[in-house]
């Protein structure tokens, strides 16, 4: 009997990413269902039936239908494949702790978006707090660089699915924070970037589109 | 030996109430929510400078999530997790992980009302969004507890579990910055919860130094409308 292939819903170039990476590292074929953020289609009720908070990824695999990215990968990784760490596994606490920090810097990553791509003028962004979460945004990368010292992945075994929930967000962290003074993260980056399945998933993803320039600096501030 | 790293009323408030519900023996570790969080003893035990950070039997642990998923596995009998093959498997991972979704707005809400010293830093635009996105979120919550067969009491049909302690807890803070009024099933299910006794157990103490100090904080009005 064939299993009916998944279907993700996908936005190009954010947190769904993880998830088309990581089926293509479990070499799972998949249907993609492209969203467009900016046209508001999440917020169709057929979508929210799937994803009830409108959001992206969204995957519906054996007979219902997931959301949330950090869930996603630990089910997939749970049911299929050899990138889990089983409950029990000695780098079990190691695990999860890498798959939620990976959702706490994505969050920070999030509300910089939320305020230097989607707000919209006359509302500007507060300086303060444009600081503020690029400061909180560097300490989760002072804390995966120190991680790092030690590792080549967020695992000390070697790649795991914890690295494609990390690794999405290095590729969009550097818009707001450059990774020079962060040479593990920039070494662990290139690592992640080489992966055959990576690149598979990128050229699906296809061209960013999201961000207009190639850096947001913190405007001076007025005050 | 079980050691929590906790500030009343943050997210660590979600790991002490998992740890009463799993009836296991613990100490408690309290700790200003300032900037005493960056001490560099505290950052060797939480890298990003937050709350909660347990530990547990030589492991240094943090983020909640993580934390929730650890101790549910740990301390199967209280049969709060539902683990790999269990038929609510994948929507106690949903939920688990949908906390942290709510409580991101939620961070970012308090950031804008209380942490930021001054009023021209804040932003009644970004106050507003973020209160409509986490009654979006309250949304998903009623239409998850308000099945067209029957309503569910809990997240998951096979009844009470972590789920319920994470989302549950991240509708207590979320509360300050969004009304349940007008989500009938969610109020329904918050107040059976905050019932339980490992609940109350788990809010702050009398002379407890509270983030939220009064009931509600509204969004500012934004200028121009």
């Amino acid at each position: 009997m064939t299993e009916p292939r998944p279907r993700l819903h996908h936005v190009p170039f954010s947190r769904s990413f993880r998830t088309l990476w990581l089926l293509e590292e479990l070499g799972i074929d998949a249907e993609i269902v492209p969203h467009d953020i900016r046209a508001g289609d999440m917020r169709d009720p057929v979508y929210r039936a799937k994803s009830p908070a409108g959001r992206v990824p969204a995957l519906e695999i054996d007979g219902r239908t997931l959301f949330e990215s950090g869930a996603i990968c630990e089910y997939l990784a749970e049911t299929r494949g050899t990138l889990g760490r089983a409950p029990g596994h000695p780098e079990r606490a190691d695990y999860l702790t890498a798959i939620h920090y990976a959702e706490t810097m994505a969050g920070l990553v999030e509300q910089l978006n939320l305020s230097r791509i989607f707000l919209r003028p006359p509302a500007q962004p507060s300086i303060p707090v444009l600081k503020i979460t690029t400061a909180r945004l560097r300490a989760t990368l002072d804390g995966l660089e120190a991680m790092l010292e030690a590792r080549d992945h967020a695992l000390a075994s070697g790649f795991s699915a914890a690295d494609t929930m990390m690794g999405f967000n290095l590729f969009a962290v550097p818009y707001y924070v450059r990774l020079d003074p962060y040479p593990n993260v920039a070494a662990y980056r290139a690592r992640l970037e080489a992966r055959p399945a990576f690149q598979a998933a990128r050229a699906k993803d296809g061209p960013q589109t999201f961000y207009r320039q190639e850096f947001y600096p913190i405007p001076e501030d007025s005050q | 030996m079980i050691r929590l790293h906790h500030c009343p009323q943050s997210r660590s408030m979600r790991s002490l109430w998992l740890l009463n519900e799993l009836e296991v023996p613990f100490e408690i570790v309290l700790h200003a929510f300032d900037k005493s969080l960056r001490d560099p003893d505290y950052l060797s035990l939480s890298p990003a400078g937050r709350v909660p950070a347990l530990e547990i039997e030589g492991e240094r642990m943090f983020e909640t999530a993580a934390i929730t998923e650890y101790l549910c596995e740990r301390y199967p009998a209280a049969g709060m997790g539902r683990a790999p093959g269990e038929p609510d498997r994948m929507a106690w991972l949903v939920w688990v992980h949908f906390a942290e979704t709510i409580s991101q707005h939620v961070a970012s809400l308090t950031q804008q009302h209380i942490v930021l010293r001054e009023d021209w830093m804040r932003s009644p635009v970004m106050m507003e969004l973020e209160a409509r996105r986490l009654e979006k979120c309250y949304a998903a919550i009623e239409a998850r507890l308000s099945t067209p067969i029957e309503n569910r009491d809990y997240l998951l049909t096979s009844g009470f579990s972590a789920a319920d302690v994470s989302v549950g807890q991240a509708v207590y803070m979320a509360r300050y910055f969004a009304s349940l009024d007008g989500f009938p099933a969610v109020a329904d299910w918050y107040a059976r919860i905050s019932e339980r006794p490992a609940f109350r157990a788990a809010l702050p103490g009398e002379d407890a130094a509270l983030i939220y100090d009064r009931p509600f904080y509204a969004p500012w009005p934004v200028a121009g409308r």
